[in-house]
């Protein structure tokens, strides 16, 4: 007999092309990648989510840009050419044959994995999304900032030292202009009014948006400012190699969650491969204060929500009265599914890392990562090419007939499938 | 001491209404409760080709209540048709609950525009079920965990099931990763591991697993039913606001030993997408912010397997085929009964006793076409 029609058995995912090996990241460590392995003779598809689509700053990814990036971001084609003239070797890897792309996120890496049929990786502009394989991939998706939940954090004006670096040197349209910096880590932007390095009790005041910091210092200090840069810490992006099954593990020497092993064929590099040890906890313990210290803004739940485990603010309900510990050393995403904190648009990034830590599980256990790994719009992922007979075959739910008839009853001989079908087949 | 094999939601409904009855239950898992199918799914509560159609009906309403925690169940099913042909087996799909007096009515575009503001202008028509819902399925599968702790029966999570332990034509203990527990009666209601279990004490479960995928979107404004679907897409709108919604090619699976494989996607996420912006044109601009797998199991006919067994005569064998989270409160009620009294006393099971795949080939999944042969 045929195999089942309605399963995926015989369906076609259109690639636009097949690279033998695919960039995920022009920065240093992709572009020195995709060099190499053009000089070993492959087809090389290089490829960089910036310029960034204009939503994406406004969900803060992939850094926290805290509503601090101008209107040059909407420019895609100047944007372009600032990149381009960024990263010089851009152009070095164009002359040797790469295949460079700019603005184009993947947001999907799929293992098609049998018999050497090549890794399937999701792709997307503003305007469309399609599909190419690779042989071979390499992640250089570089690392995101780590958000420490202190008091206002999640006002405009609250950036990370990787989003201040993107908006001030990359697109060159930071609209701060007086800015207090937390934590030692690296940060491009040359006039800083405060740097905090020792890990203190912190504020950050505003109503509408950042208007100043209060440390303390033995007693509490004050600074006005418009702009508060978080540069405590970078997590490497292990997103992709998560969805590619990758073994991912806790190191505080490299930056947190790095991958361990790879699927064959799969490498990771630079800042995604690990980045400098951890600095988080000192602070976080210093942030984790108040109960009702906002912890994941995308979906409104607090450290005291958290704690108690509470189900969201709309079902107006009590949460197990052994709060956390009802799920016994729960995982993250354990808490994730009963709370919704990290179920929001910014896809957890900005409050995984305070999750995890208050977590505190031991060994840590990173929060899952799923395709989407960029939130687009329906419109974008609509627009995939899409194999004509997946879509004749469409079924709601399996296609056996009988299951969506009365049990009660015998199975009919030529019984009709009448759950969910597209009616104007091969349209 | 009843011993139930699998912590999905129906292995823990049926623990839920023993516990209630005050049966001493351990419930063995070898995850965590709800981790699996049970509780990433639809969501629907709206089953009416089922004997425990009206049973699912009559208990939705009452099971926040009964659980002591929010399930977000809410009622009726909003139906969208694109065409004619969608009408048609909406039509009579619901025919099948009307029969048993259950009301639904016609929707023209007009009036479906009303209730649904995402169609489009091209859209034929539907139907407004007033029966049926939808629920969370993670808050409702920790849901019935708690409630049974609560009422004194244990769960052993990261608890494997490694066969039972027969004498005299009875189950009297069950073999675990933690060691034997004794037992008076067993469910084995281990998703699609139940075959593979059940084949230990000589027992052939026809089942074969398949993985399945949803997508889900940022929230928007709720609107007054969310339960609303269709365009071969199943799902709702949730009480936050996001859209969840499934549908499309399933993959048969081959399980390797007793682990649940990785709850991977494909691109069928970007499939989905497409259903979805067919169905309600005006969102094309909202994100898709997530998505996920899960692998179910489904019988030759696609319908469940509720059977108390002859031999061994204290052990019942649970499948759904597929579709358990919405009728797990009946379910487990069913199941419940029949552990201890062998009969269910409100709906009629005789069709889906295990003795209906009898004289079924080995093969049979090739000859369905569910595997290469």
């Amino acid at each position: 007999m045929a195999l089942d029609p309605t399963s995926l058995a015989g369906k076609k995912f259109p690639l636009r092309a097949v690279f033998d090996h695919a960039v995920v990241g022009a920065g240093e460590a992709g572009i020195a990648a995709a060099r190499a392995a053009a000089a070993r003779g492959e087809s090389v598809l290089l490829l960089d989510e910036q310029p960034l689509d204009p939503g994406l700053i406004g969900l803060d990814i992939p850094f926290l840009f805290g509503a601090r990036v101008g209107a040059a971001a909407q420019q895609p084609a100047r944007m372009e050419e600032r990149i381009v003239a960024a990263r010089p070797g851009l152009e070095a890897a164009l002359e040797v044959g790469v295949e460079v792309v700019l603005g184009v996120s993947a947001w999907g890496a799929f293992q098609n994995g049998r018999g050497g049929a090549p890794f399937i990786l999701g792709l997307a502009d503003r305007s469309t999304a399609w599909l190419v394989g690779a042989h071979r991939i390499t992640i250089a998706a570089g690392a995101r900032d780590v958000v420490v939940p202190f008091e206002g954090w999640e006002l405009p004006g609250v950036m990370g030292a990787r989003g201040l670096d993107a908006a001030h040197r990359l697109l060159g349209d930071f609209t701060g202009r007086r800015v207090a910096v937390v934590g030692t880590g690296e940060v491009s932007f040359p006039d800083i009014a405060l740097r905090l390095t020792d890990p203190t009790e912190l504020r950050i005041l505003g109503a509408q948006e950042v208007e100043g910091i209060a440390w303390k210092d033995g007693p509490w200090r004050e600074l006005a400012c418009d702009t508060v840069v978080l540069a405590i810490d970078a997590a490497p992006n292990v997103e992709m190699a998560d969805v590619l099954g990758a073994g991912i593990a806790w190191d505080a020497a490299r930056g947190g969650f790095v991958v361990e092993c790879l699927p064959e064929r799969v490498t990771i590099t630079g800042d995604a491969a690990g980045t400098t040890p951890v600095m988080r906890d000192a602070w976080m313990q210093r942030a984790f204060t108040d109960p009702d210290r906002m912890l994941c803004a995308c979906e409104e739940v607090r450290l005291g929500d958290l704690r108690a485990l509470r189900p969201p603010r709309y079902l107006g309900a009590e949460g197990p009265e052994a709060g956390l510990a009802a799920i016994q050393a729960g995982s993250q995403d354990q808490v994730k599914r009963l709370t919704r904190a990290g179920m929001g648009p910014c896809q957890g990034r900005r409050c995984r890392d305070a999750v995890q830590a208050l977590l505190g599980n031991d060994p840590p256990r990173m929060a899952s990562y799923r395709a989407p790994l960029r939130p687009l719009p329906l419109s974008v992922l609509a627009a995939l090419e899409e194999d004509p007979a997946l879509r004749a075959n469409w079924t709601g739910w399996f296609g056996i007939a009988e299951q969506w008839l009365p049990h009660w009853e015998p199975v009919p001989d030529n019984a009709v499938f009448i759950g969910g079908r597209l009616s104007e087949v091969g349209k | 001491m009843i011993v139930i094999i699998g912590g999905g939601v129906t292995g823990l409904s049926t623990a839920f209404w023993l516990t209630r009855a005050g049966h001493e239950v351990t419930l063995i898992e070898k995850g965590i409760v709800g981790w699996e199918a049970s509780g990433r799914n639809g969501g629907g509560c709206t089953h009416p080709y089922s004997p425990l159609f009206a049973e699912e009906q009559r208990l939705w309403p009452q099971m926040d209540e009964l659980l002591g925690h929010p399930t977000e169940w809410r009622p009726c099913r909003i139906k969208v048709a694109l065409d004619e042909g969608q009408m048609e087996r909406l039509r009579a799909s619901a025919k099948i609950a009307t029969d048993q007096g259950f009301v639904a009515d016609a929707l023209d575009a007009k009036q479906l525009r009303e209730l649904v503001p995402w169609v489009g202008e091209e859209v034929h028509g539907g139907m407004f079920w007033r029966y049926g819902g939808h629920a969370n399925p993670q808050r409702t599968s920790q849901a019935y965990a708690w409630a049974v702790e609560r009422q004194g029966g244990r769960i052993l999570q990261h608890t494997a099931a490694l066969g039972l332990v027969l004498k005299g034509g009875r189950a009297v203990a069950v073999r675990t990763s933690a060691g034997e527990i004794g037992c008076d009666a067993v469910l084995v209601a281990a998703g699609p591991h139940t075959g593979a279990l059940a084949e230990q004490f000589g027992v052939h479960v026809p089942m074969a697993p398949a993985r399945a995928e949803i997508m889900v979107t940022e929230p928007l404004p709720p609107i007054t039913h969310g339960g609303v679907d269709g365009n071969g897409l199943y799902g709702r709108q949730t009480l936050r606001g996001n859209l969840a919604y499934g549908g499309g090619p399933h993959e048969w699976l081959d399980l390797d030993g007793s682990g649940t494989p990785r709850a991977e996607n494909t691109p069928v996420v970007a499939s989905l997408a497409r259903r979805l912006t067919e169905m309600f044109p005006k969102l094309g601009h909202v994100r898709v912010i997530r998505s996920w797998g899960g692998i179910i199991e489904n019988t030759p006919d696609g319908r469940p397997i509720l059977d108390r067994l002859s031999d061994p005569e204290n052990v019942t064998i649970a499948t759904m085929s597929s579709i358990g989270f919405g009728l797990s409160p009946a379910v487990g009620r069913a199941l419940s009964q029949l552990i201890i009294d062998g009969a269910c006393d409100f709906s009629d099971l005789s069709q889906l006793k295990l003795a209906r795949f009898g004289n079924l080939p080995r093969d049979w999944r090739a000859r369905q076409g569910w595997v290469h042969a």
